[in-house]
């Protein structure tokens, strides 16, 4: 009787150690592997990188932004724009349907900007950018913004993944979130939550003869070391957000192809004129002129980052609608001329002043802090650097709270420094600390300035008023490293760290 | 006996009322989740209407009552980032994969424990006794987590024999099952080790050995069964530590069980989530050690008969 069930117990255990399913050949399968497990695969909720790279190859929106940052025709095979820039009319495609079979047309680019804007949507803003989207006749539509809006396509282009209406009512949002249905280059097979999401090649898709490998596979894998070892065996094909070390290892290894490109991502110090920041040598511009002549950013990559990022000239950075490295140039370090400029500002002897710094918020975040106390202690400026964590950091309460300056950095995906000037130096916004009505107007200008190139000359102004009366002291942009199994080919990730799987084929 | 369960029992409700309380309070020391859930750029109004929709700007007590009445009656809440999802549902959708590395963790434990620190202790000072002092020593002092990254290069990346991560199939186990019950393994050895010391010299034994009989039955019939009781105690306080610290092994052989979730929901603010994992693998915990305690009685005559 005791040893059987003994034996009992002991086949039970076997059993439940031996219950997963047996792995699965692979063969024309891409496998990418992501960092953390996707909140969601609808993309207005779809609140990071991650999720919002497992959920693209579901989508198309109207238009898309091509290899070459260039608007391109996607769902609409045209469009129209009003004189003065506050209406679109777009000419949908009629051979679309979604993968569910229900087809493509007016009805569903209302519906997906309808879902889009529901309060509970972490990106509602892409959403209610449009105040108005109403369908002409099913195969054209209506777009009215409150204002002109510079970026409002590249916004439509970035996150309006079409849904489909009939599928949407039927299941609802949550439903939706669950087995999501779009025309994208694959379809949603199954999910498997904190492991894997499986997908495959969509063959009614309307870009003829795409995609290119029959079946894509996501893998969640949080640890880099691993994700390391995993593209190294080839059970990964794309292994993303690799460290400086890890890639220069692998650069190695054979079967193995490191990508590397710049993040387009400001990481800088900011100044505040406001809460902490208020009546502080700060307010000079001379002061912060000295402080971006005396902090050493070339230092600070050489060693902290080897070498592996690039000083950036303000906060327009390569990569960037009107970024021109001819006549943009990063601050030399330069510690007499900021002696000088501090003793002209009445600061012979420096001064001191906290910096506010959200502890392992990025990658070796904390020892660029330490570098900057020490390379300021050089031109006679004591930083007292007070450490946060990265939740409180950033939290409401505390934001203002910490430092008179702060090290923050801030990434953009739409190939324009925008979002960031929007973002920390518009009064009103949450993240602004330093508050100029003139740098405020010229925000307001470039936002509604729809035509590129006049945008692209006021970014260069823009950049001249930044260099002169510094709100900022400019850091640098860091070389993302990706891990790429050699049979991948055409494989293209860009600055904002998104991809596009549909021109992806495996060897 | 009786008593004793009623006794046992009470003093795990208060245990899981405190956990309760701590869980909400510690989590809310970490900051504003909006902040990190909603994009930078977001108009300060759909930072309100998100805070709002979330219930997160109703005063703290409101929110803690609202959060202890749930609790109790079973209901842990919807996560933040999973709109719309059961907190419970993501729980127990990735809670078999936690108690199978567990026990897969355990069966490695026991199994090269139990013979070894037996085959040791019976003949102290042999080569197999050094070999289980050493093998005890080091599942005692080496990191998991260290040892998982050497595990996997080793037989991923060199060897190519066990896949790297992941859960797909038996193979897939060996690494992370090896590397979460090391240390465990560890401690059982040393522990049979000392209880065979202790067993070895006792009157039975003796008996048994004068009889004749060969030494492995002597191991197997005499000992063995006495020195259960202390290995079964352990056992049980290590089960629970399997589940918990199986965060790190989880998150380093991307294992989708509570401890990957868990890892997650931290990194992603999610205080609901954090909140309802940790109160599920307190519960676990708690109710473990229960069952242990419950389970000497059934294994020990001596405290049946009482």
């Amino acid at each position: 009787m005791k040893r059987r069930t003994v034996y009992a117990l002991a086949m039970t255990l076997m059993v439940m150690i031996a219950l997963p399913l047996l792995a699965q050949a692979q063969g024309d399968r891409l496998v990418v592997a992501l960092s953390s497990d996707p909140t969601s695969l609808f993309l207005p909720r779809a609140s990071d990188r991650t999720a919002h790279n497992a959920s693209l190859p579901l989508y198309d929106s109207l238009i898309w932004i091509n290899e070459d940052l260039e608007l391109e025709p996607a769902l609409a095979e045209r469009w129209e724009i009003s004189e003065d820039g506050t209406e679109y009319v777009f000419h949908l495609r009629r051979d679309v349907t979604f993968h569910n079979g229900e087809p493509f047309t007016a009805a569903s680019v209302v519906v997906t900007w309808e879902t889009g804007t529901e309060p509970g949507n972490e990106y509602a803003n892409f959403f209610t950018a449009a105040s108005l989207v109403e369908a002409i006749d099913d195969y054209t539509v209506r777009f009215v913004t409150p204002e002109p809006n510079a970026t409002f396509l590249t916004t439509l282009a970035f996150s309006w993944g079409m849904v489909p209406p009939a599928y949407i009512a039927e299941v609802g949002l949550d439903g939706f979130a669950r087995a999501p249905v779009g025309t994208g280059p694959f379809r949603f097979v199954s999910r498997s939550a904190g492991e894997r999401i499986l997908m495959e090649a969509n063959p009614d898709y309307w870009r003829a003869g795409y995609p290119l490998v029959s079946e894509l596979e996501f893998r969640v894998v949080p640890d880099a070391s691993t994700r390391l070892a995993a593209v190294q065996t080839g059970e990964i094909h794309i292994a993303n957000r690799l460290s400086p070390d890890q890639a220069m290892m692998l650069a190695r290894v054979d079967g193995v192809n490191v990508v590397s490109y710049l993040n387009d991502r400001a990481y800088y110090v900011g100044f505040k004129n406001v809460g902490a920041g208020a009546g502080t040598p700060l307010e000079d511009a001379r002061v912060r002129q000295a402080l971006n002549y005396g902090s050493d950013r070339f230092g600070i990559i050489a060693a902290i980052f080897a070498g592996q990022a690039e000083p950036i000239p303000g906060f327009v950075i390569e990569g960037n609608l009107g970024y021109d490295p001819a006549t943009m140039e990063p601050f030399p370090y330069d510690p007499e001329r900021a002696r000088e400029l501090l003793t002209e500002a009445g600061y012979p002897d420096g001064f001191e002043i906290s910096m506010g710094c959200p502890a392992d918020g990025y990658v070796n975040i904390n020892e660029v802090c330490l570098a900057l106390q020490r390379t300021l202690a050089g031109i006679g400026v004591e930083v007292n650097v007070e450490f946060r964590t990265t939740n409180s950091f950033w939290s409401e309460a505390q934001y203002g709270a910490v430092g008179a300056m702060f090290v923050d950095s801030w990434s953009s995906a739409i190939g324009e420094a925008l979002p960031r000037l929007e973002g920390a130096l518009v009064p009103g916004n949450y993240y602004t600390a330093w508050e100029d009505q003139r740098f405020a107007d010229m925000v307001e200008q470039i936002t509604l300035t729809v035509d590129r190139d006049a945008r692209a000359e006021l970014y260069r102004q823009m950049h001249e008023m930044m260099r002169e009366d510094p709100p900022f002291i400019y850091l640098y942009q860091p070389t993302i490293f990706e891990a790429v199994n050699v049979r991948v080919q055409g494989y293209a990730p860009r600055a904002a760290e998104e991809y596009y799987l549909f021109k992806v084929s495996l060897d | 006996m009786f008593r004793y369960v009623i006794r046992r029992l009470l003093e795990s409700v208060l245990l899981m009322l405190g956990v309760l309380v701590l869980v909400f309070f510690l989590v809310r020391l970490t900051g504003d989740p909006v902040s990190l859930i909603v994009p930078m750029d977001a108009p300060t109004e759909q930072r309100e209407a998100f805070r709002e929709l979330m219930g997160l700007n109703a005063p703290l007590p409101v929110q803690f009552w609202e959060y202890m009445s749930r609790a109790v009656q079973g209901d842990f809440g919807n996560s933040l980032r999973r709109r719309g999802e059961a907190n419970l549902g993501i729980i127990l959708e990735r809670l078999p994969a936690t108690i199978q590395l567990a026990l897969a963790a355990l069966a490695f434990a026991v199994l090269v424990a139990v013979p070894l620190g037996l085959a040791g202790g019976m003949r102290p000072g042999s080569a197999v006794d050094r070999l289980a002092r050493a093998v005890g020593l080091a599942g005692q002092t080496v990191p998991s987590f260290w040892l998982g990254m050497l595990l996997i290069v080793l037989f991923a990346v060199t060897l190519r024999w066990l896949p790297s991560f992941g859960r797909d199939g038996f193979a897939s186990i060996i690494l992370p099952a090896v590397a979460l019950g090391f240390a465990g393994m560890g401690q059982l050895v040393r522990l049979t080790r000392s209880a065979v010391l202790d067993v070895r010299r006792a009157d039975y034994v003796r008996t048994a050995h004068a009889k004749g009989m060969r030494a492995l039955r002597v191991s197997l019939l005499h000992v063995l069964p006495n020195v259960a009781i202390p290995i079964v105690s352990v056992l049980g306080v290590q089960f629970t530590y399997l589940l918990g610290g199986s965060v790190y092994i989880e998150v380093v052989f991307a294992w989708p069980g509570l401890g990957s979730l868990l890892e997650n929901a931290i990194r992603d603010a999610d205080f609901p989530l954090v909140q309802a994992i940790t109160i599920f693998i307190s519960l676990f915990a708690i109710s473990i050690h229960l069952l242990t305690d419950l389970a000497y009685g059934l294994l020990d005559p001596r405290l049946r008969r009482a």
